[in-house]
Order: C-alpha cells, then sequence, then structure tokens
C-alpha cells in the first residue's frame, strides 16, 4: 500500500460512503447525476438500452440495434456531471502548527483535502487541487479521472507548509483565472487581513462559485491552555512575545470568539458556508457533521 | 558596631546563594512556536521592566534576610555616645557565704579566709584606672550588691556573715548574664567566685546549660592547709514508738579526713536517750539508733522537739545538730454504740472496729452492741461514736439526748434503708442532727430511672473512698433508692453520678454526723453488712492515731500539723508560727496543715501557743560535704561556666573614647522577621 493511500483509509471512507455532496446552484446542472450542473457534459459512457418511445430524440437512437434487430432503442448514457471542485489547501508556515504535539493543522488539512477529493471523484466530479503560501505552490488541474485522484494524494503526500500567507491575493488569482464556475473549498487558518481575506472570498462569490470554507484551528489557537513562562515565536513573521498566557488567557479566548463570529457572519453574509474544525476533535466527525448540514440544505 | 563573634559574619557570604540562583535561575521561558500573536499582542501584557524590579526586590530581600542571620549570630554591638560610669572594668564577685563556709580550724573559719582574699582582689582592682564598678552576690542569699565603687565594696563586704543555708549559684550566673547583655553590654566584665567548691557548689556549675562569656574569670578556692575534720548529722527518721520508747534512727556522715569518735545523743524536752558511742572513718555514712524513754508522758498526746547531737567538736559545730519535730499520740479509749435491730446486724463493724483496735497501738475501741428498741439516754453518755444501722423509731424519743450528744463532741453514723422511722428522721432533721433528710420523708419514695454508673467523692480519704468502689454501688442499685436533701451546713462527700448523694457529713462543733445512703442495697444486704464496711469502718470511726515527724531542709516549704483541738473543730482560724530566727510571723492555712513562710535558718519552727507543735529545719544534705575538688576539674569547670570572650578584650579598647556598646540582637531579629513577612508577599505579587 503505497504511503498516500492513508488518506484513503476504508474505514473513515466508509462513514463518508452514503453521503454525497450537493451543490447548491441546482439549476445550472444536469439532471443525471446528484449535481444539478450549469453545463452538458463533455463525456458520455454506455449504461444500458430501452426501447424507444414517442418523443424520444433520435439521435440517442442506437441504429446499430436497429439494423441487426429491425427495433428501435435508445442507447443510455451514465451522464457526468460537470462540476469541479477547487480544493484550496493552505500550505504557509502557521499550517505547521501543532499544539500539544498532535495533527498539525496543514496535515489535517491534507487529511480533509483527501477525503474530499476521493468524494469527488467517486462522483465523477472533477477536483482540482491548489497549494499556496504566498503564492500558489502547486496547482492540479481539474479532472473527473478516478486515477486522477493519486495525482492529488501524492501532491499532498509530498507537500510541506512553508513561506508566509497571502490568502487574499490568492483568492483573487483564483477568481480571476479559473474560468469554469465551481465548488471552491478553501482549507485554511485564515491568518490574514481580515479585510482582505473578505474581499477575496466576495470575489470568487461575485464570479458564481460555490464558496465552503474549513477554517482549521488547533485546540491551543482556540483556548491558550499554555502554563508557565512562555517566549511565543510567531511562525511567519518571527515575531517573538515573553509572556504569562494564564494572564492572557481571558482576553485571548474572547478575541478570537470575536475574530470567529466575524468571519462566521461575514461568509454567511456572502452566502459562503463556514465550518470551524478544531485540529484535536476527530476530521472524520466534523466531515460528517458537515456533509450532514449540507445535505440538509439541498 | 563591632561583633562579639564576628567569624560568623562569614556566614554572610551565603548570599551567592540566593546570587548564583538569581542568575542562574532566572525565569525561564519555554520558546514556543504560535500562530495568533496578534491576538496576544492587544491583551494586557505585563511590564518585563516592573517584573526586573520585582525579581530585584525579592532578591535584596533574601540577601539582607542572610546577611541579617549572619549578624544575628554574630552579636553585634552598636557604638553610641557613652555614659562614662557604665565604661571602664565592671567586676562581679560571688561570695559564698553559705554554711560550709562557717568551717574553722586552728587557723582561721573559711569565711574569714574568703572575706580577706575579696578584700585583696577588690584593692588590687582598685588600682585599675578606670574607676571600676563592683557588684558583689553573695552566693547562699542570692542578695546582690550592684554598681558599688571599691570603697563601698569592701564595707558591703564587711557586713556579709555566714547564713545558715546552702550556696546557690545560680542567681549570681544570672545576675552576671544578664548584666553582661544589657546594663554592662560593652564593658570589660571581670568574675570572681570565692568560695570552698564542696562537691554541692561544684555540681551546681557543672550542670550549668548556659554559659557567661566574660573577659576575665578568677576563681580562689578557700581552704586550710590541715586535713578537715568534720562529721555530721545528716537525716533522722523514727523509728518507732512502742512501750512509751520512741527509737530515732540517725544517718551520721563523716565529711573529712579524720577518724571520728563521737558520742550521738537524742534530747526532747526533759528527756534525754543514752549516748550512743559513734567510731565513724574518714569519709563514711553510717546509720545509728536511739531511744527516748518518754515513759508515762507516752500515753499522752505530745508534740516533741527532738534535737540529736554529736558530742565532741569538729570544724563546723552547726552541723552536729539534727532537728526533728515528732508527734507521739496519746492513748486514747473510744467507745463505740452499735445500734441494730438485731443482735448480729452489726457483725462485721464490730469485727472491723475490733480488728483496729488491735493494729493501732494508741487507740483502743469499746464496743457495746444494744438493740435499737432497748436504747436509752444513758447509752448516749457513755459512747464516743454511736453506729446506727438505720434510723430506728425509738431515736425520735431520743432526739434530745442525740442532738446533745453530737454538740458534745460525739460522731453519729447511720445507715439509711428502706424501711427508716420518718418520725424520727424527721425530729433529727428539725434539730439540725441528721447531715441529710431521706426522700420518704421529704415526697416520699423516689426511684431514679437511670442507674448510676459511676460516682465521685469529696473529701472522703483514700481507704474510705476504696472501700466504697469495692462496695460496687453501681452493682446494687437495682430497685432505685432514696434521694436525700442534704442539710444547708452539710456536705455531700460522695455522690453518684446521676447527682444522688451517698454520704452527707455534718459538723457540730467537735461532734460529727454522718449519714450513709444506703436505702436500696436491700437486694445484697446492707452496707453494714457488706465486707465494704470493714474498710469503711477506719473512716466511719474517724481517724487512727500514729506517730508522724516534721523534719525538712532548707528551702523546703515547711508545714505543720494544725494542733488540737483546733483541729477537730475545724475552725478556720489565723495561725501564728515562730521561726527559727524567733520571729512570730502567720501562716497560711489548709484542711489539715499550717503552711509557714521562710523559716529563716536552721532550727525549730513552731506553733504560738499550747499545745505547741514543731518542724524542725535542717540543713541540706551534703552542704558541710567538705571534700575537695581537684584544682584542673575546678579550672576546667569555671573555664566552661566563665569562658573567656577576647572579643570582649578588644571591645574594651572602644570604650575608651567615649563610647559605650549596646548589644542590638533584638533589632536585628524584628528586622528579619519582618522581611520573613514581606518576602512571601512580594514573590505572591510577582506570581499575580
Amino acid at each position: 500500500m503505497k504511503q498516500y493511500r492513508k488518506y484513503l483509509d476504508p474505514v473513515f471512507l466508509s462513514k463518508l460512503g452514503n453521503m454525497d455532496l450537493v451543490a447548491r446552484c441546482a439549476v445550472e446542472g444536469f439532471f443525471s447525476g446528484l449535481h444539478p450542473s450549469p453545463f452538458h457534459g463533455f463525456s458520455v459512457e454506455y449504461s444500458d438500452h430501452r426501447e424507444y418511445h414517442s418523443g424520444d430524440e433520435l439521435k440517442f437512437v442506437d441504429w446499430k440495434v436497429f439494423g441487426r434487430s429491425d427495433k428501435l432503442y435508445i442507447k443510455q448514457f451514465q451522464q457526468e456531471t460537470n462540476t469541479t471542485a477547487y480544493i484550496l489547501l493552505d500550505s504557509s508556515q502557521s499550517m505547521a502548527f501543532a499544539g500539544n504535539g498532535g495533527v498539525s493543522k496543514f496535515k489535517y488539512g491534507c487529511f480533509l483535502a483527501a477525503a474530499l477529493s476521493y468524494l469527488m471523484l467517486s462522483q465523477c466530479d472533477s477536483t482540482s487541487l491548489i497549494l499556496f503560501a504566498e503564492r500558489v505552490t502547486k496547482r492540479i488541474g481539474a479532472q473527473s479521472k478516478r486515477t486522477h485522484l493519486n495525482t492529488i494524494l501524492a501532491a499532498l503526500q509530498n507537500s510541506k507548509p512553508a513561506g508566509q500567507t497571502n490568502l487574499a491575493g490568492i483568492l483573487r488569482t483564483i477568481a480571476e483565472t479559473t474560468k469554469r464556475r465551481g465548488i471552491i473549498i478553501l482549507i485554511s487558518d485564515l491568518l490574514d487581513d481580515e479585510a482582505d481575506i473578505y474581499e477575496g472570498l466576495s470575489h470568487l462569490k461575485f464570479v458564481k462559485h460555490d464558496v465552503i470554507v474549513f477554517h482549521t484551528m488547533d485546540h491551543q489557537e482556540l483556548n491558550l491552555d499554555y502554563e508557565g513562562l512562555i517566549q511565543f515565536e510567531d511562525m511567519e513573521s518571527k515575531a517573538r512575545m515573553r509572556t504569562f498566557p494564564q494572564s492572557l488567557r481571558q482576553g485571548y479566548r474572547q478575541r478570537v470568539a470575536e475574530f470567529l463570529n466575524d468571519i462566521e457572519r461575514t461568509t454567511g453574509n456572502c452566502g459562503i458556508d463556514y465550518c470551524l474544525l478544531d485540529t484535536s476533535k476527530p476530521l472524520d466527525r466534523a466531515l460528517v457533521a458537515y456533509l450532514a448540514k449540507r445535505k440538509r440544505l439541498m | 558596631m563591632s561583633f562579639v563573634e564576628w567569624t560568623f559574619l562569614f556566614g554572610g557570604l551565603a548570599v551567592a546563594g540566593p546570587l548564583i540562583a538569581h542568575l542562574l535561575a532566572r525565569p525561564r521561558f519555554r520558546r514556543l512556536p504560535f500562530t495568533m500573536l496578534r491576538f496576544l499582542h492587544t491583551g494586557q501584557i505585563e511590564s518585563q521592566s516592573r517584573r526586573k524590579l520585582r525579581d530585584l526586590l525579592i532578591l535584596l530581600l533574601r540577601c539582607a534576610i542572610i546577611v541579617l542571620i549572619a549578624m544575628l549570630f554574630a552579636r553585634p554591638l552598636l557604638h553610641v555616645s557613652g555614659d562614662p560610669g557604665q565604661t571602664g572594668s565592671v567586676f562581679f564577685l560571688g561570695l559564698d557565704n553559705s554554711m560550709s563556709m562557717a568551717y574553722s580550724d586552728a587557723d582561721s573559719s573559711y569565711f574569714d579566709k574568703m572575706v580577706d582574699s575579696a578584700v585583696d582582689f577588690i584593692r588590687t582592682a582598685k588600682a585599675d584606672p578606670a574607676a571600676p564598678v563592683f557588684n558583689v552576690c553573695t552566693l547562699a542569699s542570692g542578695d546582690w550588691a550592684r554598681n558599688l565603687t571599691a570603697e563601698q565594696a569592701l564595707a558591703h563586704i564587711k557586713t556579709i556573715g555566714v547564713e545558715q543555708d546552702s550556696a546557690d549559684v545560680g542567681e549570681f550566673l544570672s545576675g552576671v548574664s544578664q548584666a553582661s547583655r544589657a546594663q554592662h553590654a560593652g564593658a570589660e566584665i571581670s568574675v570572681a567566685v570565692f568560695s570552698d567548691f564542696t562537691p554541692n557548689v561544684l555540681r551546681q556549675l557543672i550542670s550549668t546549660e548556659e554559659p557567661v562569656a566574660v573577659a576575665e574569670i578568677e576563681h580562689r578556692q578557700v581552704g586550710s592547709s590541715r586535713s578537715v575534720d568534720n562529721a555530721a548529722i545528716v537525716d533522722a527518721h523514727v523509728a518507732g514508738f512502742a512501750d512509751g520508747m520512741l527509737s530515732i534512727n540517725a544517718a551520721v556522715a563523716n565529711h573529712g579526713q579524720i577518724e571520728q569518735n563521737r558520742r550521738l545523743t537524742a534530747n526532747a524536752r526533759t528527756e534525754s536517750s543514752p549516748a550512743v558511742e559513734i567510731t565513724l572513718p574518714a569519709n563514711q555514712r553510717r546509720i545509728y539508733q536511739v531511744q527516748i524513754d518518754l515513759g508515762a508522758a507516752g500515753q499522752e498526746q505530745q508534740f516533741l522537739p527532738v534535737e540529736l547531737s554529736l558530742s565532741g567538736r569538729d570544724g563546723l559545730k552547726e552541723d552536729n545538730a539534727f532537728y526533728l519535730g515528732v508527734s507521739v499520740p496519746g492513748h486514747k479509749d473510744t467507745n463505740v454504740l452499735l445500734v441494730g435491730d438485731s443482735a448480729n446486724e452489726m457483725f462485721l463493724v464490730k469485727t472491723a472496729a475490733d480488728t483496729l483496735s488491735r493494729t493501732n497501738p494508741y487507740d483502743t475501741f469499746n464496743i457495746r452492741s444494744v438493740l435499737a428498741g432497748d436504747l436509752v439516754q444513758s447509752d448516749f453518755a457513755w459512747a464516743d461514736v454511736v453506729i446506727c444501722s438505720t434510723i430506728a423509731e425509738r431515736l425520735s424519743y431520743l432526739s434530745a439526748s442525740v442532738q446533745t450528744f453530737v454538740s458534745a463532741g460525739g460522731r453519729l453514723i447511720c445507715f439509711l434503708t428502706e424501711t427508716i422511722a420518718e418520725e424520727a428522721a424527721r425530729q433529727l432533721w428539725q434539730r439540725g442532727v441528721l447531715a441529710a433528710l431521706p426522700g420518704n420523708c421529704v415526697h416520699g419514695p423516689m426511684y431514679p430511672e437511670s442507674k448510676p454508673r459511676d460516682s465521685r467523692a469529696f473529701g472522703v480519704d483514700n481507704l474510705a473512698a476504696k472501700s466504697l468502689t469495692n462496695y460496687r454501688v453501681d452493682k446494687i442499685l437495682l430497685k432505685g433508692y432514696l434521694e436525700c436533701k442534704g442539710h444547708a451546713d452539710s456536705r455531700c462527700l460522695w455522690q453518684l453520678q446521676n447527682g444522688c448523694g451517698f454520704i452527707y457529713l455534718k459538723r457540730h462543733g467537735r461532734g460529727t454526723s454522718i449519714l450513709v445512703n444506703t436505702s436500696a442495697d436491700d437486694s445484697l444486704g446492707l452496707l453494714t453488712k457488706s465486707n465494704a464496711s470493714v474498710a469503711f469502718c477506719r473512716y466511719l470511726l474517724g481517724e487512727s492515731s500514729r506517730v508522724s515527724e516534721h523534719s525538712f531542709v532548707r528551702n523546703e516549704r515547711v508545714t505543720l500539723p494544725i494542733p488540737e483541738p483546733q483541729a477537730s473543730s475545724g475552725e478556720r482560724r489565723q495561725f501564728w508560727v515562730e521561726t527559727c530566727d524567733g520571729r512570730k510571723r502567720r501562716a497560711a492555712v489548709t484542711d489539715s496543715l499550717l503552711l509557714v513562710p521562710d523559716p529563716m535558718g536552721i532550727g525549730w519552727v513552731k506553733t504560738v501557743g499550747k499545745p505547741a507543735t514543731y518542724a524542725g529545719v535542717n540543713l541540706p544534705q551534703g552542704e558541710t560535704d567538705m571534700a575537695r575538688p581537684a584544682a584542673g576539674e575546678l579550672a576546667s569547670v569555671m573555664d566552661r561556666v566563665f569562658p573567656v570572650d577576647v572579643d570582649k578584650e578588644a571591645a574594651q579598647a572602644g570604650t575608651f573614647d567615649g563610647t559605650q556598646r549596646r548589644a542590638i540582637w533584638r533589632i536585628i531579629a524584628w528586622l528579619i522577621i519582618l522581611l520573613l513577612l514581606l518576602e512571601p508577599v512580594v514573590a505572591n505579587r510577582l506570581k499575580r
């Protein structure tokens, strides 16, 4: 078993088996498939034959069968949806943070991206993976082939968090360079200028993308449970600060809560789905909870 | 400022500890990567400079505590502008004027030699240009004469005399110690002790726990070049008294180096014992018995001042006598009348009284039993003690006689049964004879529900209490009992735990009436029929007579028996006693003894008035032991008790510049306490 296959743990995937990711904008989808797509698909795969009924389009009549059996049969195809999912995974240095020596935010994001990729590709959605920090460091184009999953997983496996965050710029770039509408899945700690982030997300929404934000946060980032004298060192800017966390804990939690509330409120106002994920909590549970919520929305 | 024990100042180097700890163990910040620093920056961040200031403050506090502790051990002296009277040399002279110093031989007495030696010492010290100050303490009495000039000290010494007491160096040592710490701190303190250094004095010096540092110590052992010639009667006790013959065992010790051939005699007023010839080798102690024939006088109660004496001469005559006060009880016939409903009801009481009569040579109990119905007035005229197994009906007719009986000094004991004659009890109660009124005469029989588990005695002697313990009232009180109402003048001597009285006693001048509440023991028999009655009988019949002796040593609390008839009458009035110096003083009174104030010497202490009771006051054992300590041993002991303080000598240099040095250890101790309290406050503040 290859190393990257760990992202597709069968136990984890079995929990996602009956879950379908349903896009919000149904009017633009095709009827086949669960994803309503705004465009017709380009590729078709044979599925079955059925007898011709009046009203059926003649172009779907299988004339070869008619020549052999002198009966009209219609060729049925399994219609692939044309929904394209763009998974944007923040690979800046801040994502390498692991508060209590557990799973770093980046690893957590990788698990989540892999799971989503598998899910998308299982539904024959085109899936693209974009790793970014200050700029886009890795970009895997959108494909719907099942083998594409290996490419995505290998990219996740080989990537390392580095560099500073330039989330707003990245979002603008994605909005400008992505011509096809799709689902933008942003996995990030959102540690950038808040106004720029909102602007970037709004830009994506403006070009009709369906945006989902997975806000990954470490438990220590949320609660600041450190004790004793600590010199904090910023992972990106390398700025230092000596303090007694216990004396700051209450104010810190309050400000973080305000920050999270602002993001949730702003994304909600823009019609963007927002999900806060605590890296200390199981990934599958968080994902299942989110998908269940999506299903209810649909 | 100077220091007595300056070497302790090296302890101040221990400040290196907190300094190193401060440098090495400064607050260590754990380095942690973090991402959301901007959320921390806006919070309340403690000022680094403020924290450093606190760290520094704690460091300074801890260093100060260490330095102050080192200074405290170094015993600092503060230089202040001096009082000229407190500078210069201060001499503390300890003069032994105890009894042993009265020893004299052909040369002269020890005391005279000591005075000469002290005078020489003072005259030598007087030559000091710094106007020395003298403090003189007499070791026997512990009296101080302070801040004397040389002339005053010489004059004072002339007034000192030998006291009939033992030497006590404790007062002298504490006086020197206090003065060196406070009054004469910084001055050069010289101590000189003049004594014969008997084993008694040496023992006290050896047992001294707190040495007194001085600048100079001198001890002069007063003695004689001749062999010590001294024997003493060190102890005496009454060995027995029979047939008018008083036997006394006397312990005689030869404290000298010369064999003693003496004669021991005992004198009791006009009577003298035959002389006992004594041959006692050197440093030996033996016991001899002397007997005094008191003859017919021995049949009467007497308080005898017995003086034992050794004939012949030795160096110290005061210890050739021993004073022993002896109380010889007179022969006493006691008529006991047993009143019961049947002939053998009082069998055990009668047996107990017979036994007591045989065992005690001074008391004879004449016992007569009479049935309650046959009791007549003349019976009370005959009896000294009347014991009634119950309150019989007959007593109602004889209540006046009973009242007369107890008023005249008779002793009436009534046991309480369930079948008492109420009329008789009420009449006796109305006449004030009964110590308590039985319950059925108050408001019918009372049967308290709870069974008493224990009882308490108040004023019952040990023997009676023990006998009543055997009686096991807790076991026999099965049916309840009569609760008695005590008379206003009576005392409840024995009380059950539930509050019910068991024994009531009422005094009628010299007479006594006792009521024993045995109302409930019908199930097992009356107290008068139980084994407890045998032991209890002695209490009921009154105190037995016995020979007692009263001999004390100096410094002991002297007590005297309260002479008859005051003792039996129970009157509490002032008692005057004559002490050894012939002065009359008032004695404190306890239940059965007189507490005599300081007897002021050795000899006799006696009560004023007749009959007089005596107590002898003697020298403590060993006080006149003349054994001389080895010179080396004595020097070693003195050096340990009075270690010469070189710093005192060095400090003396500072006293000539008009300054005085005062110990400031109290200030430093308080500073340390203050800093110790302050340190955790600052430390906690840092953590906050």
